[in-house]
């Protein structure tokens, strides 16, 4: 081995090295700025307090409805998002592979989109279309915010269901046809029910990311610290994050707290991708 | 017959809203945006009074590219050294597996906090005068695990007979890796960092604090404040500065995004012979 190769090879170690310790680092270093919240206010009072006040002269921290807000609106645009998502990806399963591969090549493109200029659309559209329809004083609200958010994990969501419905209409598809069994009743009575909790386990993955969703989700909501109504603003972690940290005193308690709320965002997604592989290893052991 | 003829509805009704959908938010953006598009609109600054409400947006297409130069390069750098660390040198199966560990929890961070890390860490702590520079680290930290997922499943679907047969030529390990691997997947590393690099030059969020700012010129050094197009975006449209720029500016972001997208694809099947004759 001569001497460029070693150099090489060491500066490979050296840069993975550096990655690793980084990537290990920006977790650790979220935690650590969170703990004087968490010391100050108690981690009970910081999540179960629904009074989000740090500027005023009663200060107090607690993000209940932030918390309430991001679970709230994720779930909204699961909700919408899931029976479309299912439904079409039923639909391109019955279309040839070639037209099934340009349309899934358009929906990777509707993922690429930046979350901006869906905000963008969702303000001018759907939050004008609310305004106008149902004589709100401002249609910013919990529900334009889980049509734009359903709109975004579409993508998502549409790939995992074809995925499983592929698979399980290449085990069957056949045996089932030769048997005189029409199409639409193979994916009723076979397909659909022996992939369905593939699908399902799925959405806690388009949970996870629908709550990590900041820009779009921050331009619809309104973003008032209130408990959510499905015709009210709120306000997600993510968009509080995005809001007060650009006026946030260094090392702060509000800082502080502004890392709390990131702490129990980065907590909640661990919850549920570990409830992700857990429920993936029991449905695969029970086949 | 009843039950299947109302999936066969679900199905058709569900196929006719999504495609609605997909074709209506391209066509909106595409039409309105291009309406706006001039050689104005491209290469000059945001004028008018209030600033941004005439003019154009050039800056901001200039600082977008430099951001991405450097989220890009950074990035790249770093997750083809782990990628290939990870695939071909680590034998010890728990650190491989701590690594990959911390990627994959990475990759799960919103980019929201990403941005709060990337603002204290290289911003108060290490005191990068906010810029091109420090939104450029916390981007590559964005992209860093996205580009190794990609490029390391890449690097362990390479052929195993070709590498072999390398090695038994008396070819040093870091000699194939060099001329045989990378120089064979090069379009696909590169296609993974440009399509990384988009996804992450697309969002505004990590940028937010980082370094960008709401009127700038061009930048001139790598310590700049700077102009982004997801920025500028979201800035026109929260302050409700110009409908019209905001289309125009959109179209932009979209053309950008669009195009990376189709020439990543274009690279991504360009094949190497790697893959079909696994020994």
């Amino acid at each position: 081995m001569n001497y460029k190769d070693k150099v090489i090879e060491s500066i490979i170690k050296i840069l993975t090295l550096v990655t690793s310790v980084i990537v290990f680092f920006v977790i650790i270093f979220i935690v650590v700025e969170s703990i004087p919240i968490f010391k100050e206010v108690g981690i009970k009072d910081f999540i179960f307090q629904s009074e989000w006040n740090p500027i005023g002269k009663n200060k107090s921290y607690g993000i209940l409805p932030m918390i309430l807000g991001s679970i709230y609106v994720s779930l909204l645009s699961i909700l919408i998002a899931f029976p479309l998502g299912l439904g079409f990806s039923i639909f391109l399963c019955f279309l040839n592979s070639r037209i099934r591969r340009i349309i899934v090549s358009f929906i990777d493109m509707l993922a690429g989109i930046p979350s901006v200029i869906f905000g963008f659309l969702g303000l001018i559209i759907i939050v004008k279309m609310f305004e106008k329809n149902l004589h709100m004083a401002s249609g910013e609200s919990v529900l334009a915010g889980g049509i734009l958010l359903s709109i975004i994990i579409l993508p998502f969501i549409i790939t995992n269901c074809l995925e499983s419905l592929l698979e399980g209409k290449g085990i069957y598809e056949d045996a089932s046809l030769s048997l005189g069994v029409s199409k639409w009743f193979t994916i009723r009575k076979i397909v659909l029910p022996c992939s369905m909790k593939a699908v399902f386990i799925s959405l806690i993955l388009a949970f996870s990311r629908a709550m990590g969703e900041t820009m779009a989700v921050m331009m619809v909501i309104g973003n008032a610290p209130l408990m959510p109504k499905l015709l009210s603003k709120t306000e997600t972690i993510p968009s509080l994050i995005a809001l007060e940290m650009g006026s946030v005193e260094y090392k702060s308690l509000h800082y502080s707290a502004l890392y709390g709320a990131g702490v129990i965002l980065l907590i909640m997604l661990f919850i549920c991708n570990v409830l992700f592989y857990v429920l993936k290893n029991i449905a695969r052991k029970g086949e | 017959m009843k039950n299947d003829i109302f999936l066969k509805l679900w199905s058709y009704i569900s196929g006719i809203i999504v495609i609605g959908i997909i074709v209506f938010i391209f066509l909106y953006i595409l039409i309105k945006g291009f309406n706006v598009m001039s050689f104005e609109f491209l290469t000059s600054s945001p004028k008018g009074m209030p600033l941004g409400t005439e003019g154009g947006i050039f800056p901001a297409i200039m600082g977008t590219i430099y951001l991405g130069l450097i989220c890009a390069g950074i990035g790249g750098i770093f997750s083809v050294c782990t990628a290939v660390y990870l695939a071909f040198y680590s034998r010890n199966k728990a650190l491989y597996e701590l690594i990959m560990f911390c990627i994959r929890s990475v990759s799960g961070i919103p980019s929201i906090i990403l941005g709060l890390f990337g603002y204290s860490f290289f911003i108060m702590k290490f005191e990068i005068p906010k810029g091109l520079l420090s939104a450029g680290f916390t981007l590559s930290i964005m992209v860093i695990p996205f580009i190794t997922i990609r490029i390391e499943k890449q690097f362990r679907e390479f052929s195993k007979g070709v590498f072999d047969s390398s090695l038994a030529l008396g070819v040093s390990k870091i000699y194939t890796i060099r001329k045989i691997v990378i120089r064979k997947s090069f379009g696909k590393i590169l296609s993974a960092i440009m399509l990384g690099t988009t996804y992450a030059v697309g969002a505004a969020a990590p940028i937010m604090f980082t370094g960008v700012a709401i009127f700038a010129k061009s930048p001139r050094s790598i310590n700049d404040t700077f102009m982004a197009l997801s920025y500028h975006l979201y800035m026109i449209i929260s302050e409700g500065l110009s409908i019209e720029m905001a289309y125009g500016t959109a179209f932009v972001l979209m053309m950008l995004v669009l195009i990376v997208n189709l020439l990543c694809r274009f690279l991504w099947k360009e094949d190497s012979f790697g893959k079909d004759n696994r020994g």
